[in-house]
């Protein structure tokens, strides 16, 4: 006696012996994956598996009505394996056979930036350049990090992107993000959550949609109490409720003078093409070592900025809207540093000086770029 | 080494061509042309055919419309399109002078083979 499923193709439904059933998704499921970069691979498979209906269709009669497994492997060894396409597979034969499915996407289909949401963190804009150029998302998530503490510059670019780059929703344009592992898992899921098997799966869109919902807010919360550790972390026993008010003030006295610090060594740097006195070295632009200075500040004050958010949070905020905290920390920053900046001008007459001619000296600088640029395209 | 396995590679490459000219003359299923194809030396399945079905179409070499059939679901009826028939007279032209080539040279050959 043996066990029977029933399978949908193409509209009918089929019942095939379990061996029979398990060689068939096998099969269709090797099939997808060696079509995974084709743009047509949605409509192949259709072709194939309508191919596959009509060969059993031809097997089964009025007193037959199960298709068994030794049926099955004929079948199967009629229609042969999948090949790719056999110019794509040519164009790149200079490829190494491993590389070969990829570079026959690239020649394809051309690839194109897209948000993917599965496993997105915000947005996905991260996943999708990370999918576009085939290399971790943490890398590219590490990178607008960087950047957003360097001149929140990341924070921009990424608000654009989120607005402009579009999403990548069917799965033709899951397969145009990257020629993807996404696409051939969203396959392998969607077979195994019964798309080929009538029997299993969701019941309809809705049910999915509601577990697509369900699985959001999930993650929602987990980020949530991630970020919680994290402030609470930095925030430490001492700068627990009492503590705060004293650590704050002096936190906010401390980012400012690293940002005048910034500001003097700037200065100096387009004036004199010192660093307080200490000379770059020979024939060492002075655009370079400005992107250093500001690299060397933003790694500096991100340990500061988390510091202060995190007196801001054990502040009382138990449940604290992220929002009004930014915005409260940066205001008190701009504050802070602005007091010290008048302060400064006001007691040391060097500073008042250098501010002074600051725009000449700016001037100047724009002056030198555009000789090195010159020199060095020449 | 078979000859057979030495120009399987050549007739891949000749599938496609073949492709045209049978679908050229009629109007054809995936099955008809597996039929006409498993009596030469170009048998081929359809796990070969699908795709290169599928890519010629993308190509605009080819077109597709839905049949009834007399028995079962509609069928995929593939015809040639105008960019389709250019090229198949294109590659003939090709296929032509490469056959000329090949005996022309052969003709250089003082010694018979074999």
């Amino acid at each position: 006696m043996n066990k029977v499923i029933t399978i949908n193709l193409d509209g009918t439904a089929y019942q095939l012996e379990e061996g029979g059933y398990d060689l068939l998704h096998t099969y269709l499921e090797t099939a997808a994956a060696r079509l995974q970069n084709n743009p047509d691979r949605d409509e192949i498979l259709s072709d194939i598996e309508r191919a596959i209906a009509e060969k059993f269709r031809a097997l089964l009669g009025n007193n037959k009505t199960v298709v068994v497994t030794k049926e099955v492997t004929a079948v199967i060894s009629e229609m042969g394996p999948i090949e790719g396409d056999p110019a794509q597979a040519s164009e790149s034969a200079s490829a190494p056979p491993g590389g070969e499915e990829r570079t026959a996407a690239a020649g394809g289909a051309p690839r194109r930036l897209y948000k993917i949401h599965e496993g997105a963190m915000v947005s996905g804009v991260c996943n999708g350049i990370a999918v576009y150029f085939n290399i971790d998302p943490t890398w590219v998530r590490l990178g607008f990090v960087l950047l957003t503490m360097l001149w929140g510059a990341g924070a921009l670019a990424y608000i654009v992107m989120a607005i402009v780059v579009p999403s990548a929703r069917s799965p033709e344009e899951k397969a145009a993000a990257s020629g993807s592992p996404f696409t051939a898992q969203e396959f392998i899921r969607r077979a195994k959550q019964g798309y080929y098997d009538a029997t299993k799966g969701f019941p309809d869109a809705q049910a999915r949609r509601e577990w697509q919902r369900q699985f959001k807010r999930d993650m929602r919360a987990n980020a949530y109490h991630w970020q919680r550790h994290w402030y609470g972390f930095w925030a430490g026993g001492a700068a627990g409720h009492p503590g705060a008010g004293f650590t704050l003030p002096f936190l906010s006295l401390l980012q400012g003078a690293a940002t005048i610090l910034l500001l003097c060594v700037l200065i100096s740097l387009l004036s004199t093409h010192t660093i307080l006195g200490l000379a770059l070295p020979p024939r060492f632009p002075v655009w370079a070592a400005a992107l250093m200075v500001f690299f060397a500040y933003g790694i500096l004050s991100a340990p500061l900025k988390l510091a202060r958010r995190s007196c801001y949070w054990s502040f009382g905020h138990p449940n604290p809207a992220g929002g009004i905290v930014f915005l409260l920390d940066a205001l008190i920053w701009i504050a802070v540093t602005g007091t010290l900046i008048w302060l400064a001008i006001h007691f040391f007459p060097d500073l008042r000086e250098a501010v002074h001619t600051l725009p000449s000296v700016a001037h100047q600088a724009a002056d030198d770029i555009r000789d090195w640029w010159k020199s060095s395209s020449r | 080494m078979d000859v057979n396995e030495k120009f399987s590679g050549m007739k891949k490459g000749l599938l496609e061509f073949l492709l045209l000219q049978i679908i050229a003359a009629e109007k054809v299923y995936v099955a008809d042309i597996l039929k006409q194809l498993s009596e030469t030396e170009f048998a081929t399945q359809e796990g070969t055919l699908y795709p290169l079905l599928s890519r010629i179409r993308r190509e605009g070499l080819v077109d597709y419309e839905w049949k009834e059939s007399g028995a079962g679901p509609p069928r995929k009826y593939y015809q040639l399109t105008d960019k389709g028939r250019d090229q198949l007279r294109e590659t003939l032209k090709y296929w032509d002078r490469i056959n000329g080539t090949v005996k022309k040279l052969g003709q250089n050959n003082t010694k018979p083979l074999s």
